[in-house]
């Protein structure tokens, strides 16, 4: 069962989203912010009404536990719009990350701060991780773990 | 063994409808042949121009179809596991699965779609990207094991304006919509140029099997629908039972009419007027047909219905 998000949880995370990656906050007008089950915040165009309960509805985009932690699924479809502590990666850590293993690398630039960061690969973000200082942890759900073969 | 078995099966499909194609030795020759692997680019997720630049890096051979410009083939058979496809810029979808969506000539951001059998989500995130991710979709289908595959299709590919339902189409509740988008189970003979996707031993009586169940989803489809409303019934199988037999049933039980299906530049043939003993309404010839010999493809049927 979906929920509206309340307005100070909604401010809270499209905050975090401008400060963290340089999304405009723009970008959440045109949408809906539900939360459901486990803290899970969906990115809705229209909630339906239905005579039953859905299996699902819109994006899952973001767990909001004691601080949001933004999906996969969001950074790839904000790829465009996302500016700041963003990763790229080259071509063997594209292979690892979407094996699901976390990156032995540091990132060259200093401009990325601890927490949650866009990975991106050849101006595509491709996923999430956690840099923390000392290791790049990978996000990546295991259902969305696979080999690559084309890069 | 294996050759053996396949060799009959195309022979078998090739000498029952030797009646009804236009050209039974083309359409044996083509059966037998091969399906190159296709794709769809995803607009949500990034350029389109961009991302067939960067998939030409593997395949410079990739080229658009004739008759749309977003269905693309490859002499490549595993793009799945490039890193398009891993970020959801592309879908791997035959190419006649992308003509029902097509058949469609005002998918626009003021609809809602209900997609009555939906997974794994060809057709539904085809829809979406066509409304740019607005509208509303329902993608229905009646096993939750599929609804998986649907989901993740969704989650990859970046939809955000469908709402997921797990109901046999047949109990469907009332709601309304503008479109309804009927791509039922069938016997699936038209895959037959795939590997491994068709039931090798199918008997006379699973047509019958699968034209009750495609006739009870489509049955509750034009119950729901209002005046004006459209419905597209699509199947992937050459058999008339299936086919028009389903559609001609609905065309005896409710206030419906068929309308023309117009794609460019892709060859389609006309619904049959008659199999075995049944002779089909006159209206039935707006059906389309979409035989493997004449665009390089698998074989489809889709009939555009309207309410009444």
């Amino acid at each position: 069962m979906l929920v509206l998000l309340k307005k100070e949880k909604k401010e809270k995370l499209i905050e975090y989203c401008t400060e963290r990656f340089g999304i405009s906050e723009e970008i959440f007008e045109k949408y809906q912010l539900y939360e459901g089950s486990k803290n899970k915040i969906y990115l809705i165009k229209e909630l339906l009404e239905l005579k039953f309960t859905p299996e699902s509805s819109g994006l899952c985009i973001f767990r909001f536990d004691k601080t949001p932690k933004p999906t996969t699924n969001f950074l790839q479809l904000f790829s465009a719009v996302i500016y700041k502590n963003i990763l790229d990666i080259d071509e063997k850590n594209l292979i690892n990350y979407c094996k699901g293993y976390d990156l032995r690398m540091h990132p060259s630039s200093n401009k990325i701060e601890p927490g949650f960061i866009a990975v991106r690969y050849n101006n595509i973000i491709v996923g999430c991780a956690h840099w923390d200082k000392i290791t790049v942890r990978n996000q990546l759900p295991k259902s969305r773990r696979c080999k690559i073969n084309y890069c | 063994m294996n050759t053996q078995k396949q060799i009959t099966l195309q022979t078998r499909i090739a000498e029952r409808y030797a009646r009804i194609v236009d050209n039974k030795d083309e359409f044996s020759r083509s059966i037998n042949q091969s399906l190159k692997q296709s794709f769809r680019i995803n607009s949500l997720k990034g350029d389109v121009e961009k991302v067939l630049e960067n998939l030409r890096k593997y395949d410079n051979s990739i080229s658009p179809a004739d008759w749309y410009g977003n269905g693309f083939t490859t002499n490549l058979d595993n793009l799945g596991s490039s890193v398009e496809h891993f970020s959801g810029q592309i879908y791997i979808q035959e190419l006649t699965s992308m003509m029902p969506a097509l058949s469609i000539p005002d998918v626009n951001e003021s609809k809602r779609i209900i997609d009555c059998c939906a997974a794994p989500g060809s057709k539904t995130t085809q829809l979406a990207e066509m409304m740019e991710n607005k509208g509303e979709i329902i993608a229905n289908d009646n096993k939750h094991s599929r609804l998986k595959a649907l989901r993740g299709n969704l989650d990859r590919l970046g939809i955000i304006n469908t709402t997921v339902t797990l109901r046999d189409f047949r109990s469907f509740p009332n709601t309304n919509a503008d479109i309804y988008l009927v791509d039922a189970p069938c016997s699936s003979e038209g895959t037959i140029r795939k590997k491994n996707t068709i039931k090798r031993n199918l008997k006379e009586k699973d047509y019958d099997r699968f034209s009750k169940v495609q006739k009870g989803i489509l049955n509750r489809a034009c119950e729901m629908a209002e005046k004006g409303d459209q419905l597209i019934y699509s199947t992937c199988t050459f058999a008339p039972e299936e086919n028009e037999h389903v559609v001609n049933s609905m065309l005896e039980e409710h206030s419906v009419k068929l309308k023309n299906i117009n794609i460019k530049n892709l060859k389609m043939g006309k619904g049959i007027k008659n199999w075995k003993e049944e002779k089909f309404d006159s209206e039935i010839d707006k059906c389309r047909r979409v035989w493997p010999h004449h665009n390089d493809t698998g074989g489809f049927f889709i009939a555009r219905i309207e309410k009444c």
